[in-house]
């Protein structure tokens, strides 16, 4: 005989698969026994729900739930929907509004990032000190290097073709921001007659990154 | 159907990655389609003496995880159009890949390019067993130093229980005055304590420091280590060529310290 209820795990939740068949009444008796006997094995854990089988109305969504309370220690504290473009549409929908809020929040970080050394933030972020050759730094949003800049540096990660990458010393291996790589010319600077540092910020625009002093109209175009 | 060239030597420092950078140049001049890979994972080189650095974006570790197609990771040098890199990653280590994985890699590989030429790690542990899992045959290394050349012995002796058989030495960094006054060894003393066959003597030579620092491989050029690296080629190719005179024109400062010296 099939069960009426059967309970399956997935990572953060359990997924309660109901007999579409059964009369309401005897299907709560069912997810009641059920929960009850599966006690032990659940534990007290706090777990998000989804419904599989069989339409629910919000009410009985929310009996069925506060009957697995009575039966069981779980701690039921969402439910999830079982719908997959929907549940893309959400994420996506969380994604975007924590990109953008991301982007403008930021984060400091204090020494300096050496060879094989990454430093990877969701956020805008502030390097004090240098990024060395070999060394990279990758952010969601904008990067500023309060220091020497001769690694690599992947600014709006993500694809926001607004990040920009600001350093006190400009001289970077490679830049990308959102799609588009540039990398420096093929003469070693660092054998070349010492240069005076100045600050720089490196943008994009047009599908072209650009590298230019940091002056009052570049800085006036930067677009947070 | 392409070789695969492992170069390596055990010590560190002698020379192993000029030597792929030059070994791969002067074959790509003489018309091969060559990869050189770099699996020294963590501790990259070859990019920086081969002066591509700046144009890594994917490693050998990424194809080796399947992030990119090997088409995207190996990087074309700048003068010779036949010629590719295949970078190591800086942010992982030699755990990375196993390999069994290198194998498939080089055999991969093997069906598009002639020479394949594996730069090892110093050392004997993982990189060496990554480096040397896919190769037919090997180039130890050495400098004609006690040190090295025990080093190089041993590696001899891995590369043998390998099973990698077809095993050829070269001696770097062999300065001629010294051997001359009988406080180097020569290059013979050195195969006949390694009782391998030499397949090429590269002098002690400055212009390879500024070469490395250009990032460019100074094969094929006219100063002496120019010189013996594409002999060292051509002898890999299976031609016969005799072996330079190695007997350095005294210069003007060793005129003048040798009357200092008086």
């Amino acid at each position: 005989m099939k069960e009426s209820v059967v309970i399956k795990g997935t990572k953060s939740g359990i997924i309660l698969v109901l007999d579409d068949k059964l009369p309401y009444e005897q299907l709560k008796e069912a997810v009641a026994d059920k929960f009850h006997s599966s006690d032990e094995f659940l534990g007290n854990v706090s777990k998000a729900i989804s419904f599989q089988g069989r339409e629910l109305t919000d009410e009985q969504q929310e009996e069925i739930i506060s009957i697995i309370h009575e039966n069981c220690h779980l701690n039921i504290v969402c439910i999830t929907i079982d719908d997959p473009e929907k549940e893309a549409d959400f994420s996506r929908a969380i994604e975007n509004k924590y990109a953008v809020q991301d982007a403008n929040t930021g984060q400091f970080f204090k020494g300096t990032l050496r060879s094989g050394q990454v430093l990877d933030v969701e956020t805008s972020i502030i390097v004090i000190g240098d990024v060395k050759v070999g060394a990279k730094v990758v952010s969601k949003g904008n990067v500023i290097i309060l220091g020497t800049l001769e690694g690599t540096v992947y600014a709006g990660s993500t694809g926001n073709t607004n990040a920009f990458v600001i350093a006190l010393d400009m001289n970077p291996m490679q830049i990308k921001i959102a799609d588009v790589i540039a990398r420096a010319p093929d003469k070693p600077a660092r054998l070349k007659k010492r240069h005076k540092p100045e600050t720089k910020i490196a943008f994009l625009e047009d599908e072209n990154i650009y590298i230019e002093p940091l002056d009052k109209d570049v800085m006036n175009d930067i677009k947070l | 159907m392409g070789e695969v060239i492992v170069v390596t030597s055990g010590k560190g420092g002698v020379g192993k990655t000029t030597t792929t950078a030059n070994l791969g140049t002067g074959l790509a001049m003489e018309g091969k389609k060559v990869v050189l890979i770099d699996t020294d994972i963590g501790l990259r080189n070859l990019d920086v003496v081969m002066g591509l650095e700046n144009r890594i974006v994917y490693n050998l570790v990424d194809v080796i995880e399947n992030n990119c197609r090997i088409k995207q990771a190996l990087i074309k040098d700048k003068r010779h159009q036949n010629l590719f890199l295949l970078p190591s990653a800086q942010t992982k280590d030699k755990t990375a890949v196993s390999p069994e994985q290198m194998k498939k890699l080089a055999d991969e590989l093997r069906n598009e390019y002639d020479y394949i030429i594996m730069d090892c790690p110093a050392g004997i542990e993982q990189g060496f067993q990554n480096a040397i899992a896919g190769a037919d045959r090997a180039l130890v290394v050495t400098t004609p130093e006690v040190s090295a050349v025990r080093d190089a012995d041993r590696i001899i002796g891995l590369l043998e229980a390998n099973e990698i058989t077809k095993t050829h030495l070269i001696v770097n960094r062999l300065r001629s005055d010294m051997v001359k006054e009988g406080n180097m060894m020569s290059s013979d003393d050195v195969v006949d304590i390694l009782g391998i066959d030499l397949i090429g003597i590269v002098p002690d030579d400055e212009h390879i420091i500024t070469s490395t620092n250009n990032g460019e491989p100074l094969v094929g050029s006219d100063c002496l280590a120019g010189q013996a690296y594409m002999n060292i080629c051509k002898r890999v190719m299976g031609e016969d060529v005799p072996y330079l005179n190695l007997d350095v024109k005294e210069g003007f400062f060793q005129k003048l310290s040798a009357i200092f010296k008086k």
